[in-house]
């Protein structure tokens, strides 16, 4: 409205645009042809499960080192070369080998609950897992170590820094956070979800004393004032309300309940007077009557995102 | 109030199949523990069964529920099991049999103009270094990285050249350094030559040529001397292999340019993954080679001191990689 306003919208559309563009990175089609969400892994924690591979190859290679070392077969000559070599030897194998085995993990990539995942919803190839991984000792560790050998000075060393900055910029200039190897093998890296089944909250009202309680009931049109947004704040709300609380808190939640209740109350018209202690029960009961509403419009074909969805169905025509 | 829930579709949908998820969920966890391969044939079948099921039952649930755990949670669950279903389902040990027998020498087979091109450009610089050489010993050091070949250069005595080249006592040399500093730098020149192909070929062929240069100005030092035999003798022993893995690698990375620069009808990114099937098994090969070059390096090259002998091992072995890449995985037909 005011010129004030402009930029902040135009940087909430922004923010909006690439939210969405973020979120349909993380789809992936399976051949079910049920798409699943599996959030991107970003540089950072790639980083961080790239420094525990590489804390572990560089443990082994020293172990055997010293073993080689107190048996005697190594000159002093040779040792700087040998070493890198070691590294280098156990290091290629170490991150084909375990992404193969573990399917698409390697220890650190477990440690972080990241994990390796075929670009187009295919099955791993052993390919993909080569490929991305000779890539990332080209892309990475053959600079990375030109880089420690040289020193910062020198032509060939700002080549390598170049070289190792063009590595990292690239997973960042990208929505998928694919590094050079990873487009080349057709992977990107996710993040493993968690599955975990809380109850359900429209099961749950029955348990207590079913009948013992005065009923509360709604009407279809006090049902119409909300959105699948707001029900959803509801269920997280409502969730809460089986944990724990200290003494202090308890208050606290209790006061926000009462004062909910007399929010929606006044809202959807409802007339009778809500006691303290019925509060929750009320919002549960509220929540599934609610809930049951906009299912039923749903599967109608009215999909009530939010309580702004009047105005915008107005705009849109029938969309019955 | 009571039967409220009961007839609230996306309840019921959860109640008569929550059995199922579960079950599904303890299958993945058991399948991610001890890897696809620990389940008994009743349990794999069931982990395909029903993760079809819960695939379906997602896209169900989009449509009918608006219970936000009930969703994350199958989203979770099909994602989860779509890996653990999804799982790369080759053996080890099936991988290295199939990889030598079959894939690498058909990889091979199939990119023989590239790698006839990665010889030709390290033979055209050994060629060239060679005659530049002869005609101005100063060239040396132009081409020669400082420090790779030792005392190596123009300057040096044809006695110390001789008695580098047949050396009873390698520790005392310091060959043993060389060996060591010269099997890194060819990986490091044969890895920056397959990696620099993507950029349209030309890193490849440059760095290919300026190391055919290197080597032939450095065998013109010594056949100035009338020691060409006797350093044929000593690179061979191992720069057979040593240089043709560099030439292969070579034309892995032409393989990925020539990608790049024809992509065809395909974008260049597909036709890039296409040729990196390829390029991937020829880079293997020549870091193999590579491998088998150091331990010639190390070892053989030491104990052999006879010159014929030395050709005799270097190109029979090199007949020997000929020989894999030209007869192995040949189907019966």
């Amino acid at each position: 409205m005011t010129v004030t306003d402009m930029p902040t919208t135009r940087r909430a559309k922004r923010k909006a645009r690439r939210a969405a563009r973020h979120a349909e990175a993380a789809q992936i089609l399976p051949p079910e042809g049920v798409p699943l969400n599996l959030p991107i892994a970003s540089v950072g924690v790639r980083l961080g499960a790239q420094i525990v591979d590489l804390l572990i190859t560089v443990v082994c290679a020293a172990a055997i080192i010293l073993l080689l070392a107190f048996s005697g077969m190594l000159g002093v000559n040779g040792f700087t070369a040998l070493a890198s070599l070691l590294f280098f030897i156990i290091r290629v194998p170490y991150y084909v080998i375990a992404e193969l085995i573990w399917n698409g993990q390697t220890l650190g990539k477990k440690l972080m609950k990241i994990k390796v995942v075929s670009h187009d919803g295919g099955p791993l190839s052993a390919h993909a897992l080569v490929l991305r991984n000779l890539m990332k000792e080209a892309e990475i560790f053959l600079p990375g170590t030109l880089l420690f050998s040289i020193g910062s000075g020198g032509f060939l060393g700002w080549i390598s820094f170049a070289w190792v900055f063009m590595a990292f910029a690239i997973p960042l200039s990208n929505v998928h956070r694919q590094r050079l190897g990873d487009m080349l093998a057709g992977t990107h890296v996710v993040h493993l979800p968690q599955p975990m089944l809380l109850k359900d909250l429209a099961r749950d009202v029955l348990r207590p004393r079913p009948t013992k309680k005065a009923a509360f009931t709604f009407l279809s049109h006090q049902l119409d004032h909300y959105g699948a947004f707001e029900l959803q704040t509801l269920e997280q709300l409502l969730r809460a309300q089986d944990k724990r609380m200290e003494q202090a808190a308890f208050e606290r939640n209790r006061a926000t309940v009462v004062s909910i209740v007399e929010n929606i109350r006044r809202k959807i018209g409802y007339a009778d007077a809500i006691k303290p202690h019925e509060a929750v029960d009320f919002l549960r009961a509220f929540y599934n009557a609610q809930r049951a509403h906009l299912e039923q419009r749903q599967i109608f074909g009215e999909r009530r995102q939010d309580k702004h969805y009047s105005g915008s169905n107005d705009t849109q025509g029938g969309q019955g | 109030m009571a039967d409220d829930a009961t007839l609230m579709r996306s309840a019921r949908f959860r109640a008569e199949r929550e059995k199922d998820w579960k079950k599904l969920e303890d299958l993945v966890t058991f399948a991610e523990a001890g890897g696809v391969q620990s389940l008994s044939f009743e349990q794999s079948r069931d982990l395909a069964a029903l993760y079809r099921q819960a695939t379906t039952s997602l896209a169900i649930a989009r449509e009918i529920s608006l219970d936000k755990a009930l969703l994350a949670y199958l989203e979770a669950l099909a994602a989860r099991a779509y890996l653990s279903v999804y799982a790369p389902q080759e053996r080890l040990g099936g991988l290295f049999t199939r990889f030598f027998t079959h894939s690498a020498p058909q990889a091979m087979r199939r990119c023989w103009p590239f790698l006839l091109a990665g010889f030709a450009c390290m033979g055209l610089g050994f060629l060239v270094g060679y005659l530049l050489y002869l005609e101005n010993s100063e060239w040396f050091y132009v081409f020669m990285p400082p420090g790779l070949a030792g005392d190596r250069g123009p300057d040096a005595s044809t006695e110390y050249l001789l008695s580098i080249i047949y050396d009873d006592s390698p520790e005392a040399s310091g060959l043993g350094v060389f060996a060591s500093f010269l099997f890194s730098h060819n990986t490091r020149i044969a890895i920056f030559i397959f990696g620099l192909g993507v950029f349209a070929c030309a890193p490849a062929i440059l760095l290919t040529f300026y190391n055919g240069l290197a080597i032939g100005a450095f065998y013109a030092v010594h056949v100035e001397r009338g020691l060409g035999w006797d350093i044929g003798g000593w690179l061979s022993v191992h720069g057979v292999t040593e240089l043709s893995a560099i030439c292969i690698a070579c034309g892995g990375g032409l393989r990925l340019g020539f990608a790049v620069l024809f992509p065809g009808q395909k974008t260049r990114r597909e036709a890039l993954r296409i040729a990196g099937r390829d390029a991937v098994k020829i880079a293997i090969v020549a870091a193999l080679m590579l491998l088998a070059a150091a331990l010639l390096e190390g070892f053989a090259r030491q104990l052999i001191q006879d010159m014929t002998t030395r050709y005799v091992v270097g190109w029979g072995i090199g007949a020997l990689w000929l020989s894999w890449f030209v007869f192995a995985g040949r189907s019966k037909s």
